[in-house]
């Protein structure tokens, strides 16, 4: 199917001959029970019969009393057989759209009237009004008398009169004035009908069109997800492979600067000294872009264990404390005792915390003091959440804190500063040699063991980086629990 | 198009198409001043909110020609505002031509240019290409200021294909002519491609004259036509082949 077929609004068929009324019944425009109520109603006001049909001749309401002079001839053998006759003659006949209506005759002397009932031109059924006696009636007609051997003209002559009586002209505008309000009645309720049918058939369309909508989305965004793949798999690759030249650059150089190849003169020390340090910032850079594409793509390889939080901590502190006494920087580390372990993998949190320590160091002032704290989390006052007094004391979290005196992070900033290689003043790139992408790998690495990492202001100035990660679950907790005795 | 052979009745479907607020449903309403009680039903209106159409506007027109064959013609609004679009393409389906009424107002260019490509787009998401509708144009509200000039509107029309019909329906002025020039370029398509003309001896200029004159017309339909701004002439607009 083309796409130009497969957006293509459907014919609606029902809308179609609702509005160009080919399809319309009278059943379909009326509420029966309402129709009915007004044929009664038209009945007491007016004393005749009224009955109502469908064009596909479906009696729809009538209203009708039996009149006694019927009763009496139908007490006849002869009487009942023309009555029978004359009845289902009236029921026959069939007057055209717009046409004026039909007198039926009576062989009592009574009338019947049927029209049509039309709407917008077309007939869609008929009314059929009698038997009435008009007035003109005023003796026992010879047809009447003639229609049994048996009859009684006194008798036939005291019950004539009892059948409702109206003048010629009278039933014609009450004819008019029927045809008139059935015609409001059918519009109204053509309208009703149309409206309903128009208001299913444009919510069917705008879903329609919003279910297309939706699926060009849904392309759209599966695509961009492929693209993201092969964008994170195309990093991986570019990275391995710039690495491996680079390796031979450091390899080289480093030998240089130890002499191998001959002692160096003058400034050639310096030189092939700076070109070993670029290299291994390079080396990092590279480092730290393989592994955001390979936390990205879901294809870190973590080795997760228990970690002992303490030990993790005074390693990172040892690891960076060269680089903070050149300016004369402490890293103070404390661990509340009995605390728990972290599931984690080691190296990889090891990692985290030593890039948040290495940037606080990066950004603290000379002479300054880093704290790098570890406790249970700090519970919040109280929870929305159903059930908490049961959950919460199940989910237990270590946080870490990495609290410097440094230049701090302006509030606005502190969603931001995970995104991949986002630094809050571009130009401390060069003046910090960042590579702007830790954080964004603490980030990703901390999400990674189910932890959270935010950040929040020192006072007065710094920044606090709190790491929360679940303690690793106790063997001792899980499947025997103490028994009372007894 | 439809034809009801039993009853004798040929069914034509035209819609007013534009942008809001361009006089769509006036242009019914005037039409159906203008119509004689016989040939007019009631204009049914559906759902309306601040005087503004939600649904649409229907004004059924019927005309009996020769050979007892009623012409039964239904005249269809669409709603002019933008959100109404799943709307605007269902009262399309079976469209057999479109008058469409653009608002005479400069600030109303763009609305004008919009609401036609919408058209467009919506006659094409019913399987249904623009060239091969029936189509003629009405500049309505000329009597307001800051209007396109009538300079202006018989230059774009005398290059544009479609004949385009100056009007101010809110009196009636080129309400009729638009509505017969609307007719006769249908008419004549649906001829082209149906040939009513050899199957049920229905002949098109008296079918127009009766239409025309009971719709109040003083002038022959000759001269309603004559009063469109530019245009090819409608039976060589008229495409013989299907939709």
């Amino acid at each position: 199917m083309s796409e130009s077929e497969s957006s293509r609004v459907p014919h609606d068929d029902n809308l179609q001959a609702l509005t160009l009324g080919t399809d319309v019944r009278l059943q379909d425009l009326v509420d029966h029970e309402a129709l009915r109520d007004m044929v009664r109603s038209f009945h007491t006001l007016f004393g005749i019969s009224l009955r109502v049909f469908s064009s596909d001749g479906l009696l729809l309401a009538e209203s009708v009393v039996g009149q006694e002079i019927c009763h009496y001839v139908g007490t006849l053998e002869n009487g009942l057989r023309a009555c029978m006759a004359t009845v289902s003659k009236a029921r026959t006949i069939e007057p055209a759209a717009r046409s004026k209506e039909v007198t039926h005759p009576c062989f009592t002397g009574a009338q019947y009237r049927v029209f049509s009932i039309d709407y917008d031109g077309k007939k869609l059924g008929k009314a059929v009004l009698g038997p009435f006696l008009p007035a003109e009636v005023t003796s026992v007609p010879d047809t009447l008398l003639a229609v049994d051997p048996k009859i009684d003209g006194a008798r036939a002559l005291e019950l004539l009169p009892r059948m409702p009586r109206a003048k010629t002209e009278a039933i014609s505008l009450i004819c008019d004035h029927l045809r008139r309000t059935l015609d409001l009645i059918l519009w109204s309720g053509h309208k009703a009908l149309l409206t309903s049918q128009m208001h299913l058939s444009s919510v069917r369309e705008s879903y329609r069109e919003l279910q297309q909508k939706n699926e060009k989305l849904q392309e759209a965004f599966d695509r961009l997800r492929e693209l993201d793949r092969l964008k994170s798999n195309f990093l991986g690759v570019v990275s391995h492979e710039l690495r491996t030249p680079l390796t031979s650059i450091i390899g080289y150089s480093e030998m240089l600067v130890e002499g191998i190849a001959g002692p160096l003169v003058g400034d050639q020390q310096k030189f092939v000294q700076t070109i070993n340090d670029k290299g291994q910032q390079l080396l990092q850079l590279i480092m730290s872009l393989l592994d955001l594409s390979k936390l990205e793509s879901g294809t870190m390889n973590m080795k997760k264990g228990t970690v002992a939080i303490g030990q993790l901590l005074s390693d990172v502190a040892a690891t960076l404390a060269p680089k903070a006494r050149k300016r004369s920087i402490e890293i103070e580390c404390t661990v509340e005792p009995g605390l728990p372990d972290v599931q984690g993998d080691p190296d990889r949190l090891r990692q985290v915390f030593v890039n948040l320590a290495d940037n606080a160091v990066k950004f603290s002032p000379e002479g300054s003091t880093i704290y790098v704290t570890a406790g249970p989390k700090s519970l919040d006052d109280s929870s929305d959440e159903e059930g908490f007094s049961l959950l919460e004391p199940s989910r237990r979290m270590i946080e870490v804190s990495v609290i410097d005196s440094g230049i701090g992070i302006p509030e606005d900033e502190r969603e931001r500063i995970f995104d991949a290689f986002y630094q809050v003043d571009s130009s401390s790139t060069r003046e910090h040699e960042g590579t702007g992408l830790g954080l964004s790998i603490v980030k990703r690495l901390v999400d990674a063991h189910d932890g959270t990492v935010r950040v929040s202001a020192n006072h007065p100035t710094g920044a606090i980086f709190s790491v929360v990660l679940p303690a690793a679950a106790q063997r001792s907790q899980l499947g025997s629990p103490a028994r009372r005795p007894g | 198009m439809q034809f009801d052979f039993a009853a004798k009745e040929l069914i034509i479907k035209l819609v007013y198409y534009g942008p809001a607020l361009s006089g769509k449903t006036t242009n019914l309403q005037s039409l159906h001043v203008l119509a004689d009680t016989g040939s007019r039903g009631r204009l049914m209106t559906l759902e309306t909110r601040d005087d503004r159409t939600l649904f649409f506007d229907m004004l059924p027109l019927t005309f009996q020609a020769e050979k007892e064959i009623s012409i039964r013609i239904k005249l269809f609004t669409v709603p002019g505002q933008v959100i109404h679009g799943s709307t605007r393409r269902l009262v399309l389906q079976g469209a057999d031509g479109v008058a469409f009424i653009a608002d005479s107002q400069l600030a109303e260019t763009e609305n004008n240019a919009a609401a036609f490509v919408d058209l467009r787009d919506n006659l094409k998401a019913n399987g249904l290409k623009i060239g091969q509708m029936p189509l003629v144009i009405q500049f309505n509200k000329r009597d307001l200021p800051n209007v396109r000039s009538d300079v202006e509107l018989v230059e774009l029309a005398r290059r544009g294909k479609e004949p385009v019909f100056p009007a101010v329906a809110l009196s009636g002025q080129g309400v009729l002519e638009t509505f017969m020039g609307l007719l006769n370029r249908t008419y004549a398509g649906l001829n082209a491609q149906h040939n009513l003309k050899q199957k049920f001896g229905i002949s098109d200029n008296v079918l127009l004259e009766d239409v025309a004159k009971k719709l109040g017309a003083k002038v022959p339909v000759e001269e309603l036509l004559r009063s469109a701004l530019g245009g090819t002439p409608a039976v060589a607009a008229a495409s013989p082949g299907k939709p």
